[in-house]
């Protein structure tokens, strides 16, 4: 059993002094060849439904904010087979990126309303009201707060019937690996929650593969 | 260009002596080095027979190279060391044949790297340069000239600064009234100084006043003092302080001011000051204006037919290297669409199609956006196309832009790069007569193999595998490193069926003598390549236990023995990796890292969870969580071992790590090993 991270120690490391300028350190468990699984539970009011969800972070660039990797939806109703989609994330790291979104159609309220549904973000969350995070040191916080963009289909073609017009609020949990996300589309039910955890493919412990780009 | 068919007069565009040159029937070769070596022709037939050749080779490379073989250089400058020591003729003609002989050695040399070769050889140098204190002017004046073409090639010996009185003479050249003169002093400095002391030097013996005056002088003046300016500056800050300080400043805005002269050179050679000091100030030319004109200049200069148009790319390539905010400007003025206009054009120079390529490449190499629009404007299609091109130097830069096109992990994700049509030209560039075209073709391949669509049987098709696999056994440190770079990536994600094929073409015992390899960087890409292989199913890491424990065993030793924080990284990744396996696996880790029983040497691990290194850290703990999980059937007797060897109290250590990701690694781990008790009897 893992030993419990008191979060009490965090709130001096979380408002430091040097904010706005650090990009976050790297966490091994959000590093490229990473897998996670889990679902998305996209109930309306007619039925309860949830897809499988397998996910895999492909490419990481902390200087940049930047992250992306894959999303593969399994037991789709409408689609034959499981169906990919590549994603690219922003990172929340108060220098590239605020929990502020300002495009996709998202406002600051939606902002706040879908963070406020993570329960890590409630320590932020004054803060991120007055000035979106800028002021916010991030880089010895547990979590590691996303927006995830799905930007094409891999496998199959855009008449799938599907749609990728939405996109993602995430918070990352670096101390186990766990995902947790909410799906912001306005023409879709809203807050469909989606819930991942790291996994190792049968093994017995953690695996991690690595490549590096010249 | 030299000369004209005057004596005496002013270099001649090549087109204006060309023309005049072929109105006139043309002597034999063979009968004019006859006139030429005897010794019994007057004077004015050997003036004439040495301005024939001059006309004759002229910007004519075929000609200069026939007439090199029949011998034509050293006679000439036997012709013109006689004429330097007789006392036979008068004064008047010996100088005539001095400056017509001075005038064909130059000819000879003009961009034209055998002709330079064979100059030198013949000893033409020194008696060149004691022309400079010739009493005739239009002596000193051809004197100058040849010089300063010898020394515009790379094949001229070095001028050294510090010997004897060479400063002295450097000075009396910058100083003299004769504007070759100047310029051939500036064109020496250009082509010999190297070295921060050789520019301090300079510096210190009021060279760069000197420059600086030269600016405001005739239009030769200006522009080997703009480029000699650039050879003093470059990479060198504190001199570049003493000519941005004095006067305000005064030198720099005279050299901004040039940037906008009416003659493309001189714009070119401004800006190619302002780059050397952008470049090792950042602070200076910081302004938004400054950096805009120069990318527009730059741009503008491409369209220069000459010289200018091939050098364009490259100042604006150095501009730009390693500068997001320069790359995201130049984006912004649509730098990329016009560099692809100029390939659509078709028809470029060698020289200019790979300054394109490599601005290009440095224009792709940190922005996604820049990725994007060159891909949209057929950007894989030139570089397909200049893949087989018969310069290796274009090769080279369309495999560099390439190289950095694929760093779109998108790109790599949407298969774009994946496509015979790309790989195999590539591939074939791997067995390039060029080194660097090779290493550069490993680059893009490093990348391009990444691919996560489970398409890498495609480079394999290609004939790919057996290419690296060649290449990771080369004596070139270089080649074998960017190989196994290639196959590291190569195997990142692939199933264990590729895996196979890679392990057979590869071998363990390559594998092995890889991690052993002498150079640090190879054995960090080959351990990385072992990581690799041991992801993914559980099955894989049979791979490592094969052949007698031989990999595992390699790897340990490397870790043992290695002191490079990289290589140690990739190496405990490894044990990680294995030690997520099944109880077999766990128990050789356990027994490679505790090998002695309690109180036996410290296990090199905990050197590891005290680096300096927090990602060595992080891998090390790692190692550790792995080994104690609780679910795993031998995880108990396994912490007891370790709580023997003092696990608890190094754990300890690092639970509040400054580094957030080592710290959470120590806790689980920490946690894992308190799951079975405090250890108390």
């Amino acid at each position: 059993m893992p030993v419990r991270v008191t979060e009490s120690s965090m709130p001096s490391q979380v408002f430091g002094e040097n904010p706005g300028n650090t990009t976050l350190p790297p966490c091994t468990l959000l590093s490229v060849g990473q897998a996670f699984s889990g679902t998305q539970n996209v109930s309306s009011l007619q039925k309860d439904e949830a897809w499988r969800v397998n996910v895999r972070i492909l490419g990481c660039d902390l200087d940049h904010g930047y992250l992306c990797g894959t999303m593969e939806a399994l037991n789709v109703p409408m689609a034959d087979t499981p169906v990919v989609t590549f994603w690219e994330g922003e990172i929340v790291d108060t220098k590239n990126y605020t929990f502020f979104t300002n495009k996709w159609g998202a406002t600051s309220d939606d902002d706040i309303k879908h963070w406020t549904k993570f329960p890590s973000f409630s320590r932020l969350r004054s803060q991120v009201e007055i000035d979106g995070g800028k002021s916010l040191d991030l880089s010895n916080y547990p979590y590691i707060f996303m927006r995830w963009k799905e930007q094409y289909f891999v496998n199959v073609g855009t008449d799938c019937g599907l749609t990728i017009a939405g996109f993602y609020y995430v918070c990352f949990s670096c101390s186990d690996g766990s995902i947790s996300g909410f799906y912001y589309d306005p023409n879709s039910s809203p807050f469909q929650k989606l819930e991942l955890k790291s996994i190792n493919e049968g093994r017995s412990g953690f695996s991690f593969s690595s490549y590096e780009l010249q | 260009m030299p000369t004209s068919a005057s004596a005496s007069g002013p270099i001649q565009p090549q087109s204006s002596a060309e023309t005049s040159s072929s109105l006139q029937s043309r002597p034999i070769p063979e009968d004019l080095i006859g006139r030429l070596s005897s010794s019994t022709v007057p004077y004015e037939i050997k003036v004439k027979a040495l301005r024939d050749l001059k006309n004759q080779i002229i910007g004519n490379r075929t000609k200069k190279l026939s007439f090199l073989k029949l011998g034509a250089v050293p006679c000439v400058v036997s012709i013109l060391s006689s004429a330097t020591t007789s006392t036979a003729a008068s004064r008047g003609n010996l100088d005539s044949i001095i400056i017509q002989s001075a005038a064909v050695i130059g000819s000879f040399a003009c961009g034209f790297d055998a002709g330079v070769e064979a100059v030198l050889q013949a000893g033409a140098l020194q008696i060149l340069l004691r022309l400079i204190s010739y009493p005739n002017e239009k002596v000193v004046d051809a004197g100058a000239r040849s010089l300063k073409l010898i020394y515009q090639s790379k094949l001229a010996p070095k001028f050294d600064f510090f010997k004897d009185q060479n400063m002295e003479f450097l000075l009396s050249l910058l100083n003299c009234d004769n504007e070759n003169v100047t310029g051939l002093g500036a064109s020496v400095i250009t082509h010999s100084c190297q070295t921060s002391m050789e520019q301090r030097a300079l510096g210190d013996a009021g060279v760069i006043t000197k420059l600086i005056n030269l600016l405001g002088g005739s239009l030769i003046q200006r522009d080997s003092s703009l480029e000699s300016l650039a050879a003093i500056l470059k990479e060198n800050s504190e001199v570049i302080l003493k000519f941005v300080g004095p006067e305000n400043g005064r030198a720099l805005n005279v050299v901004i001011e040039l940037t906008m002269d009416k003659y493309p050179r001189t714009r070119l050679l401004a800006c190619m000051c302002l780059i050397v000091i952008r470049n090792a100030l950042p602070s200076y030319l910081q302004d938004l204006q400054i950096k805009t004109k120069l990318v527009l200049i730059l741009l503008e200069l491409l369209d220069d037919p000459g010289q200018v148009g091939e050098e364009a790319p490259f100042a604006l390539s150095s501009l730009i290297a390693g500068k997001e905010d320069l790359q995201k400007l130049a984006f912004q003025e649509n730098v990329i669409d016009k560099l692809c206009n100029h390939l659509e054009k078709g028809s470029l120079q060698a020289k200019c199609l790979q300054g394109i390529f490599l601005a290009l490449a440095d224009l792709c190499s940190r922005l996604e956006s820049c990725r994007t629009r060159l891909l949209s404007l057929k950007g894989l299609h030139f570089i397909n196309h200049a893949m087989t091109h018969d310069s290796a130097e274009v090769r080279a830069a369309a495999c560099i832009c390439l190289r950095n096109i694929s760093r779109s992990v998108e790109n790599l994700s949407a298969g774009t790069f994946m496509k015979e049509s790309v790989m195999n030209p590539l591939v074939q560039l791997l067995c390039d007569t060029s080194t660097s075209v090779q290493v550069a073709a490993l680059g893009a391949i490093s990348n391009i193999v990444v691919d996560f669509m489970v398409q890498k049987t495609t480079f394999i098709q290609c004939g790919g595998l057996k290419q690296l696999v060649e290449l990771s056994k080369s004596m070139d440190s270089t080649l074998r490193m960017n190989a196994v770079w290639a196959l590291r990536n190569l195997i990142f994600l692939v199933n264990d069926r590729c895996k196979e094929a890679i392990l057979l073409e590869l071998t363990q015992s390559t594998i092995t003598s890889l991690i052993c390899d002498p150079e640090a960087f190879v054995q960090e890409q080959a351990l990385a390549l072992v990581r690799n292989l041991v992801d993914g199913s559980t099955d894989c890491i049979k791979h490592v236990f094969a052949e007698d424990f031989s990999l595992l065993d390699t790897v340990i030793r490397q870790i043992q023995s290695a002191s490079k924080a990289e290589v140690l990284i990739q190496g405990m990744y490894v044990l990680t990796n294995v030690a997520s396996g099944n109880e077999l696996h766990k128990e050789a880790v356990m027994n490679l890292l505790f090998p002695t029983p309690p109180g036996g040497p410290q296990s090199i691990i905990f050197k590891f969870l005290q680096s300096n290194d927090s990602r060595l850290r992080t891998s090390a703990a790692w190692t550790l969580v792995n080994l104690t999980l609780p679910s795993s059937s031998g995880a108990f007797s396994r912490v007891s071992k370790l709580r023997k060897v003092g696990i608890v109290s190094q754990l300890k250590n690092i639970i509040n790590d400054p580094c957030l990701d080592v710290k959470l690694r120590a806790r689980t781990a920490l946690g894992q090993v308190m799951t079975f008790g405090d250890g108390s009897p």
